[in-house]
């Protein structure tokens, strides 16, 4: 059984109020892509209706629907006729899913630790780096690895995001 | 105020030669665009946004500030770091507390956001200088039908964005129409290429790519135009994994618009790293020459 | 002291101006009854019949055009506006501008023979522009009074100085192109606002596809298209081919309860569609239907029922989910993409023919008429409404009904019509 958690309900409303405006229509389910390839298996609606309720397990431990599947188009932010800024509150509850240890899609971790250990997403790779020279691009001047990793000491990463054993 | 490059990830650890078209299309109508160095990934909107909203304020402000030091605007060459960054600053400069606690953070790396410079995609800055565009085209691409795909980072969210209009857009049309190209209307022009579900599930994120392929073929265009690198992956790359799975012969060339908008002022075509391309453009190349 | 007029005017001559000029006049008080069109009736008479009872519209309101007509307590002043107010309650003035119909009201019988001849083809709005009319025309066949008019801005007379057809072939000499426009004044103790609505335009709904897809219709086209008196006789087929559609999709809400547009319910769209999905299947009982709502707010007397009975009887299924977006496949076939809420399944569904149920809108010049007569518009540029008597407008002696005020339907009109004849009585009766 379900339980209705107000306090979870309270947090998400109180970080995005527009989460209260929602009369579900539908108008976002309609237009999302991954709900028609997925046949609503992935549901935006869904996802809002469980919010209001204060589903926290079914949120975040079940992760039904899979919210991982949002491709952040925003299409149902733009037609939403109650201005529900649903990406945002997704957003929300994922960072939710992440802090509270539960699991999450391997890459996102993997780009993760690259931004942690080089600054970027994707590293730059030797034949690359000839291919830029090839093409006549300057240089790159990345970026000071240090600041990087100092910055992200303040804000914590590594800990809200479960992977302090890498890094060691 | 000038502009520096924001180059993001992809574009200069990838695909360096989207880079190249880029910056010999701004070199050829007269605008000196700076470069910048120390730059961090942008946070991905669609990567670390989603694991942690404090250090995705974070390294993006930390970008921001670089920019402000060197007293230049943003010039973004991916939709995505466009979206992150203006987003950014949306947040910081709409939400006075949220600002303090990332300036609080930032004095670790002697850093403080203050708000004051302007975030631009390489799109929005091209279809501004469309007139100057027009005069150079040399070589207009005649008869060639190009399905344009804005995505979406460029376009939404358009309180954020505020741009082109977020559900029927029309700049990047008109920029293949300036070239003499014909722009393709069709069913999904405004549906995500499916490259963010990727890290997710690829299986599905190669549905809706076929999804849009299919509304493309349908609509009968020679190519693909794309002005962001994660959606150019995406349609280069994987029309081969589709075709391999399905039984299908998509073979759309992508091109960038800046690749386009080069051809059509006669730029020479090695130089432009065409040959790096998964699907081969030459029978585009012929068809416009 | 002042002189106290008893005319009451009554602007706007559909459903609910005509109601409140009857209810007046059998009461012994004169009217004068403003419309701007040349034909009284209103969006009434563009419909082909009325929910909940499926009486045929015009059938129920061309008697009460006549009565109106031939009221002798009742001056009709057709192709009228209100240009100028002045005075207060008891004591209007008022300034009418009049457009010249270039046609002697006393002498045309309605033949029809200048619109043979007449060689214009006109887009008609009455019909939705579905078809075409000529540059001298009546709004609709039972139109009242029931005589033609020239549209200056069409005719070859007034655009090159040539053709004069019509002239030459009316036996009663009724064409005169030397009648000039007209201001008149009018000395009024009250006045009654009921000029009614527009319809939403969906075209800036870019994802539903109205206006790129032919097979995607407003209901209100619809409702002339299936129309016995309509541009297709009342043989219904569908724009792209002209083949008999048996798929129809109805969409709720189009424009309303959307706060990027309207944020009101457009409080008949519900009833409406169902109606005319059961005219649809009256016509052909291949078609199947289905309507996509959010709520359905069917609170009337008799409402609910009047689904169930569409439900049961006339083959329409009703899904709980607001469509967001219609593609098109190559034989211009519309496929809604949508949640069947129900059942938390995302579809994609073809039609044959979408129709989009728009939402009552304020005449655009609805701004313009409330500066002219001093009364306050409300967030939507509606007609400012008295909270506790709604029939009173934000200004002595100026009252309001049907939707100029707020969307409404025909039996609610007729009812706030008739609560503002009583205010606009009480108003002169007291002075």
């Amino acid at each position: 059984m379900q339980m209705v958690e107000f306090e979870f309900r309270n947090e998400l409303i109180k970080e995005d109020f527009s989460l209260n405006y929602c009369y579900q229509c539908g108008t976002c389910s309609s237009s999302c892509p991954v709900a028609l390839v997925t046949e609503g298996e992935y549901n935006p609606r869904k996802i809002i209706e469980q919010s209001l309720l204060g589903l926290k397990d079914l949120l975040i431990k079940d992760q039904k629907p899979n919210i991982w599947l949002c491709c952040t188009c925003q299409m149902c932010v733009e037609e939403c006729p109650q201005n529900v800024f649903l990406t945002e509150i997704f957003e929300r509850i994922k960072n939710r899913i992440v802090s509270e240890g539960e699991p999450y899609p391997e890459t996102f971790k993997t780009q993760a630790i690259s931004v942690i250990e080089n600054g970027l997403a994707i590293p730059l790779t030797q034949p690359i780096i000839r291919r830029r020279e090839q093409l006549e691009l300057p240089k790159v001047e990345s970026a000071d690895i240090n600041e990087i990793k100092k910055l992200l000491e303040a804000t914590d990463f590594k800990k809200k995001i479960k992977i302090l054993e890498v890094s060691k | 105020m000038s502009y520096n490059y924001f180059l993001g990830c992809v574009i200069p650890g990838r695909l360096p030669f989207l880079e190249a078209s880029a910056r010999k299309t701004f070199e050829k109508i007269g605008m000196k665009v700076g470069d910048q160095a120390n730059c961090s990934c942008c946070p991905d909107p669609t990567g670390a946004a989603q694991l942690d909203h404090e250090s995705f304020l974070a390294l993006g402000a930390r970008n921001l500030c670089l920019f402000e030091k060197s007293k230049s605007n943003v010039l973004s060459l991916c939709s995505g770091c466009t979206e992150s960054l203006k987003t950014i600053k949306y947040i910081l400069d709409n939400d006075n507390e949220k600002k303090e606690v990332i300036n609080s953070k930032l004095k670790a790396i002697g850093m403080s956001y203050k708000g004051n410079i302007d975030i631009k995609h390489f799109a929005e800055v091209l279809y501004e200088n469309i007139e100057k565009i027009k005069k150079m085209v040399k070589k207009p691409l005649k008869d060639l039908k190009v399905a344009g795909h804005p995505g979406c980072h460029y376009l939404r969210p358009s309180e954020i964005m505020n741009w082109d209009d977020p559900l029927n857009p029309q700049t990047l049309d008109k920029l293949i129409e300036i070239i003499g190209a014909d722009p393709v209307d069709y069913n999904l022009k405004n549906d995500c290429c499916g490259n963010p579900v990727e890290k997710t599930d690829k299986e599905i994120s190669l549905i809706m790519l076929e999804n849009k392929l299919k509304s493309m073929k349908e609509a009968g265009t020679d190519c693909i135009a794309v002005i962001c690198p994660a959606c150019f992956q995406q349609f280069d790359f994987n029309q081969r994994e589709i075709n391999k799975r399905n039984n299908t012969d998509y073979n759309f060339p992508v091109f960038y618009i800046t690749e386009l908008i080069a051809l059509a002022m006669g730029m020479n075509t090695e130089k432009l790293g065409l040959n790096f391309h998964r699907i081969k453009v030459n029978d585009v190349l012929q068809k416009i020459t | 002291m002042s002189k106290i007029s008893k005319n009451v005017m009554v602007i706007g001559g559909g459903i609910a101006g005509i109601q409140a000029s009857l209810d007046l006049a059998e009461r012994g008080i004169k009217v004068d009854l403003i419309e701007k069109n040349a034909c009284i009736g209103g969006r009434m008479a563009q419909l082909d019949k009325t929910f909940p009872t499926n009486d045929c519209s015009i059938c129920i309101l061309a008697p009460k055009l006549a009565e109106c007509f031939r009221h002798p307590n009742i001056t009709l002043h057709t192709l009228s506006e209100v240009k100028n107010l002045s005075g207060q309650q008891g004591d209007f003035k008022v300034k009418i501008f009049k457009k010249a119909r270039y046609v002697k009201e006393d002498e045309c019988i309605n033949c029809g023979q200048c619109i043979e001849k007449c060689p214009m083809r006109v887009e008609d709005e009455f019909d939705m522009k579905l078809r075409k009319r000529r540059a001298i025309y009546i709004d609709y066949v039972q139109g009242v009074p029931s005589i033609m008019t020239i549209d200056r801005e069409n005719c070859l007379f007034f655009t090159k100085n040539a053709c004069r057809i019509c002239e030459k072939v009316c036996e009663r000499e009724a064409i005169d192109f030397d009648q000039e426009d007209e201001e008149i004044e009018l000395n009024v103790g009250s006045i009654i606002v009921a000029t009614g609505y527009d319809i939403f335009n969906p075209k800036s709904l870019n994802s539903l596809g109205y206006g790129r897809y032919p097979n995607v219709v407003t209901a209100l086209e619809f409702e002339r298209l299936i129309s016995a008196s309509g541009p297709l006789g009342g043989h219904l087929t569908r724009p792209s081919d002209k083949n008999e559609p048996k798929k129809l999709a109805f969409i709720n809400c189009v424009g309303s309860r959307d706060i990027k547009n309207n944020p009101y319910c457009s409080s008949c769209c519900c009833m409406y569609t169902t109606k005319e999905a059961m005219i649809a299947y009256e016509h052909n009982n291949e078609i199947e239907t289905s309507i996509f709502y959010i709520d359905l707010r069917a609170a009337g007397k008799g409402f609910r029922e009047y689904i169930e009975r569409g439900e049961n009887k006339y083959a329409i299924s009703y899904i709980k989910g607001k469509v967001a977006k219609i593609l098109e496949d190559e034989q211009r076939n519309p496929i809604i993409v949508y949640e069947d809420i129900n059942t938390s399944q995302v579809k994609q569904f073809k039609f044959d023919l979408v129709i989009l149920a728009t939402t009552m809108v304020p005449k655009k010049d609805a701004v313009t008429l409330a500066k002219i007569l001093g009364i306050k518009t409300n967030d939507f540029n509606f007609f400012k409404a008295n909270s506790y008597y709604p029939q009173i407008s934000s200004k002595e002696g100026i009252f309001l009904c049907g939707a100029c005020r707020e969307p409404m339907d025909i039996p609610s009109s007729v009812v706030d019509a008739s609560g503002a004849a009583a205010k606009a009585a009480e108003a002169i009766m007291r002075g």
